[in-house]
C-alpha cells in the first residue's frame, strides 16, 4: 500500500481520528492510543441495537478502521515515557487535545521531537493552538457558525439550518491529512519533520465556497435562500419539489450549465409545456439581457415557475431517466436509506464489510475513498476493541507480559 | 493587513518545491486540491479555454459587485498562484501541446466526464505507456464507471444524491441542505492525501498510479455514522433543524440585529447552570423543567422561548463573549464581514490581501494547513484566461516564437 512504510501515533479523540483513519487506508501503521478506560469517542451515540457501551459506538466504528488500539494513560508519569518510547519510532503524531493540553503532559511537539527531528506532529483544534479564541468552547454548530458555513443554509429571514449528522471535526481532520501529508514531502526537502497547527473554523470556511470573502471584495453578503443560493442578482433555484419528493436541478443560463437548460427546454416543448419563445431563448446569453435590462429580472421568476410546474407533474424516477438519456442537471434528492441502496455505488462494488464484536450480522462500511489502480486501499483491521493490541505493539517496545501485568495494576495500560 | 504583490512565475521555495501539477479541473472540488498544492510551492498549470468559460468565473462573490470572468472571488479564490494556459483542446495542436505538457508534469489531474479523456486517447492506460511513472486523478460525481458514471455533475448534485440535502431542514419541512456544491468541498480532503501518497510512493519505486475519485463515494465518509445507523439500526434521519439528541437547549438563536443570530450549544448540566448565570436567570436551574438532559429535551419548546427572549436582548457578537466567559459553547453565526473582523481569523492570518491588475486589490483565504517550517507563500493572483501563455509555453515547453505563432494560427490557444 500507498503509505506501507509510515508509523502514525494516533492521540486524538472524536475531534481528530477521521484524519489517522485516512493515513491508516493509504496503508500507514497507525496505532490509536486511548486512555485505559477508553476513548471518549466510544460513548459518542448512536450505538449498535441503541445499547450503549464501549465496542457498540458507531462512531468508534467507523472512524477506527485499519488502526492497531492500545491503551495508555498520558496523565500517568509511565504512560507519558510509552508514548516517547513509541513517539521515537513513528513518523506521525497526532493529537486533538485542547490546545496545551499535550504540552501540560510533556508530550507536546518539542518534547517528542526532541533527538527525533523527523517527526511530524499535527495538532487539531477548535480555533488553533493561540489567539484571543483558542481557548474557546466549541461544539459542531459552533464550529459552523464561527467558520460561516451556517448563515448560508437555511430560509431567507429564518434561522440558519446545520446538517444534522455533525461535519465541523471532520473538515478539520480532512486538512490535517492534508497538511501531514505535505509535511512528509516536505521532510525529503529540508530534512527534518515539522510541527503543523490546524483550525476546525479556519477548516470549515471551506463550505462557504468563498462567500466568506464579499465584505473583503466589495460584494454584497450572499442571501440565504432555502434550497438554493443566489447568483448575483439572480436566485439558483437547486431543491425542486416533484411528484414523489424533491430533486436537484441546476438551472441557470451561461456558457457552463445554459446548455443544460437549453435540453431541458428542448424536452419541454417536446412535452408541449413551454413556448417555442422560451425554447429558443438564448440560454448562453440570457445573464447578458437581464443584467443590460434587456429582459426585465421578472422574466427570471417566470421561467422558474414554468420549470417548477413541469417538474410538479413528474416523479423523481422519470425526471432523472430522461436526465441521462438528455444529459441534463438533475438528480434525486435522496436519503441515508436510498444512498445505502444505490445501485451506482453496489456497481462499482464500493461498500466493505466487518464481523463487528456483539453483532451477529457483518456490517457494511462506506469503501475506499478512492479507486486505485494499483496498491488499492484496504479494510484490514475493523476498529479495535479496547487495548487489542496492547501486548503485540508493546512487545515492539520490548514488554513482556510480566511488565504490562504491572503497568495494568498500576492503571498506566 | 499587508498587502502582496502580484508576481505571476515559476516558484522555487516550498514544501513541494519542483513538483509539477497539470490541472485540467474546474469548478470548486479539483481547484481546491491544486490550490493547495501551488500554495505550497507546487508549478500548477490550470488549463482553461475562452471557447468555454469555467463555470466558477460566473459565480459569486463579484469584486466590487461587478461583472466579468475576472470578478468572480470564487474563482479567484480557487486558483491563487496558479499559472493560466488557454488552450484550445478542441484542435489537434492544442491536444499536442497537453501531450507535451503531460510528459512534463508529475500529476495530471481531470475533471472532465468520463469519456472525454478516452475520446482523446488520453486516458490513463494509454498515457502510461509513454509514462509509466504519472499521477493521475480522474474525479468526477459518480467515477469512472457504473450506471450513473455517465451523468455530468456538480457539487449541489453531489450533495443531492450523496444524501446530504435530506441532513438539512426543518421539521415537517423541505429538505434545505447545506450551502451550495457541499461534496466539492469534501472530496479534496480525500483526493489530496492520495496523490502525495502516491508521489512519495512513486519516488520510492518508480511506479505511477492512477486514482479514480468518485466525489459522491469520498463524501459518504463525512456521514459514515448515518449510513451505519441505517444499515445496523434501520433508522433514517429526520428533518430536525438545529437539534441535537444529547444537547439543549441548541440552536441558533435571533440576536438583537438585523439577520443577526447566535449559536448556543449546551452540552451537559454544567453548561446549563453556566448558561442560567449568564442570563441572570440562576433560579432556571433548580426548575425541573430543565433539570437534566431528559428533561431539556421534553420541554425543549419553551426552553429554546426563554433563551430567544434573551438573546433578542444582546448582539450575537455580545452573547458570544457572555457566554463564552461563562465557559457556554457559543459563536456568533458569521457572514463574511464578521468573518473579516473576527479577531480569530485575524490571528491567524486567514484572509490575505494581494495587489490585482484590474480590481486594485483582493482578498483571498489562506491555506488551511498551518506548517511552522514550510509556509505557504503567496506569490500571484489567480489567472485571467491566457495570462501565462509565455510562461509556460516557453519556459516550461521551451517552445519558440515559431511554435507559438503556428498554435495561434492553428487556434490552438484559445
Amino acid at each position: 500500500m500507498l503509505l506501507t512504510p509510515y508509523r502514525v501515533l494516533d492521540l486524538t479523540d472524536q475531534r481528530g481520528m477521521l484524519t489517522g483513519q485516512i493515513l491508516a487506508d493509504l496503508g500507514a501503521d497507525v496505532i490509536a492510543i486511548e486512555p485505559p478506560q477508553g476513548s471518549s469517542a466510544r460513548s459518542i451515540g448512536p450505538f449498535a441495537g441503541d445499547d450503549p457501551g464501549p465496542d457498540r459506538s458507531l462512531f468508534w466504528w467507523a472512524y477506527a478502521r485499519n488502526k492497531r488500539g492500545i491503551t495508555c494513560n498520558l496523565d500517568h508519569p509511565d504512560g507519558q515515557a510509552l508514548v516517547h518510547q513509541l513517539a521515537a519510532g513513528a513518523d506521525f503524531v497526532l493529537e486533538s487535545d485542547d490546545p496545551g493540553a499535550m504540552t501540560a503532559r510533556g508530550l507536546g511537539y518539542d518534547d517528542l521531537s526532541t533527538n527525533h527531528d523527523d517527526l511530524i506532529y499535527t495538532s487539531i483544534s477548535a480555533f488553533g493552538q493561540t489567539g484571543p479564541k483558542a481557548g474557546y468552547e466549541a461544539t459542531d454548530l459552533i464550529l459552523m457558525a464561527a467558520g460561516g458555513p451556517l448563515i448560508l443554509s437555511g430560509g431567507a429571514g429564518e434561522a440558519p439550518v446545520r446538517v444534522s449528522v455533525p461535519q465541523a471535526w471532520s473538515h478539520a481532520c480532512g486538512e490535517a491529512a492534508i497538511a501531514a501529508m505535505i509535511a512528509l514531502r516536505a521532510r525529503s526537502q529540508i530534512g527534518r519533520g515539522q510541527y503543523i497547527d490546524i483550525s476546525a473554523q479556519q477548516s470549515v470556511a471551506a463550505a462557504t465556497m468563498s462567500a466568506n470573502l464579499a465584505a473583503s471584495i466589495g460584494a454584497a453578503e450572499t442571501a440565504r435562500v432555502a434550497g438554493g443560493m443566489a447568483v448575483g442578482p439572480f436566485t439558483g433555484k437547486l431543491i425542486w419539489e416533484v411528484a414523489d419528493g424533491y430533486i436537484s436541478l441546476t438551472f441557470l443560463f451561461g456558457s457552463g450549465i445554459g446548455p443544460f437548460s437549453q435540453r431541458l427546454f428542448n424536452w419541454m416543448y417536446d412535452e408541449g409545456e413551454c413556448t417555442l419563445e422560451d425554447r429558443d431563448l438564448d440560454w448562453i446569453g440570457l445573464g447578458a439581457e437581464f443584467i443590460s435590462g434587456a429582459r426585465p429580472l421578472s422574466d427570471w421568476a417566470r421561467l422558474m415557475d414554468v420549470v417548477g410546474a413541469f417538474l410538479k407533474q413528474r416523479t423523481r424516477a422519470e425526471l432523472f431517466d430522461e436526465a441521462q438519456s438528455r444529459s441534463l442537471l438533475i438528480v434525486p434528492v435522496t436519503t441515508v436509506d436510498e444512498v445505502a441502496n444505490s445501485e451506482q455505488f453496489e456497481a462499482r462494488e464500493f461498500w466493505r464489510e466487518h464481523e463487528m464484536p456483539g453483532w451477529p450480522e457483518p456490517v457494511r462500511f462506506p469503501g475506499p475513498f478512492v479507486k486505485l489502480s494499483d496498491n488499492q486501499i484496504e479494510y484490514r483491521r475493523r476498529a479495535p476493541t479496547l487495548g487489542e493490541h496492547n501486548a503485540e505493539v508493546y512487545a515492539e517496545l520490548g514488554l513482556d507480559e510480566d511488565a504490562l501485568s504491572d503497568l495494568r495494576e498500576r492503571g498506566v495500560i | 493587513m499587508t498587502t502582496l504583490s502580484n508576481t505571476p512565475g515559476i516558484p522555487t521555495e516550498g514544501a513541494l518545491a519542483g513538483l509539477k501539477v497539470l490541472d485540467l479541473m474546474w469548478v470548486v472540488a479539483g481547484p481546491t486540491a491544486t490550490r493547495a498544492m501551488a500554495d505550497f510551492g507546487a508549478t500548477v498549470v490550470r488549463v482553461e479555454s475562452a471557447n468555454r468559460i469555467e463555470t466558477a468565473r460566473g459565480i459569486g462573490p463579484y469584486h466590487n459587485n461587478g461583472q466579468g470572468p475576472d470578478h468572480s472571488g470564487l474563482f479567484s479564490n480557487m486558483n491563487i498562484n496558479k499559472l493560466g494556459l488557454s488552450l484550445n483542446l478542441g484542435t489537434d495542436a492544442g491536444r499536442d501541446v497537453l501531450l507535451d505538457l503531460i510528459k512534463w508534469c508529475d500529476v495530471l489531474t481531470e475533471s472532465f466526464s468520463p469519456r472525454a479523456m478516452r475520446a482523446w486517447g488520453m486516458d490513463y492506460d494509454s498515457l502510461k505507456r509513454i509514462k509509466p511513472e504519472l499521477i493521475m486523478l480522474s474525479t468526477c460525481l459518480f467515477g469512472q464507471e457504473g450506471p450513473l458514471s455517465r451523468v455530468a455533475g456538480f457539487g449541489t448534485m453531489g450533495a443531492a444524491i450523496g444524501g446530504y440535502i435530506a441532513l438539512a431542514g426543518n421539521p415537517g419541512g423541505s429538505p434545505i441542505g447545506p450551502y451550495s456544491a457541499y461534496t466539492d468541498y469534501l472530496s479534496p480532503r480525500f483526493a489530496l492525501p492520495t496523490i502525495l501518497a502516491a508521489l512519495d510512493h512513486r519516488d520510492r519505486t518508480g511506479e505511477g498510479l492512477y486514482i479514480d475519485q468518485a466525489q459522491a463515494e469520498s463524501s459518504l465518509h463525512f456521514m459514515s455514522t448515518a449510513l451505519l445507523d441505517y444499515h445496523v439500526n434501520g433508522r433514517v434521519p429526520q428533518l430536525v433543524g438545529n437539534t441535537d439528541p444529547d444537547m439543549a437547549p441548541h440552536g441558533c438563536y435571533a440576536a438583537s440585529g438585523e439577520d443577526d443570530w447566535v449559536a448556543v450549544a449546551v452540552r451537559d448540566d454544567g453548561d446549563w447552570a453556566n448558561l442560567c448565570s449568564a442570563m441572570g436567570q440562576g433560579e432556571l436551574t433548580c426548575d425541573d423543567r430543565f433539570a437534566d438532559i431528559a428533561a431539556r429535551k421534553a420541554n425543549e419548546d419553551e426552553l429554546n422561548g426563554i433563551v430567544s427572549t434573551w438573546t433578542s436582548e444582546h448582539g450575537a457578537i455580545e452573547i458570544e463573549y457572555m457566554l463564552q466567559a461563562f465557559g457556554v459553547p457559543a459563536h456568533a453565526v458569521s457572514n463574511s464581514s464578521a468573518a473579516a473582523q473576527d479577531p480569530q481569523f485575524q490571528h491567524r492570518g486567514h484572509f490575505i490581501e494581494m495587489e490585482h491588475p484590474e480590481h486594485g486589490t483582493t482578498t483571498f483565504e489562506a491555506a488551511k494547513g498551518q506548517l511552522t517550517e514550510t509556509p505557504p507563500s503567496y506569490r500571484s493572483v489567480a489567472p485571467s484566461i491566457g495570462r501565462d501563455n509565455d510562461i509556460v509555453l516557453r519556459d516550461i515547453l521551451g517552445y519558440d516564437d515559431e511554435n507559438i505563432a503556428e498554435l495561434a494560427i492553428a487556434d490552438a490557444l484559445t
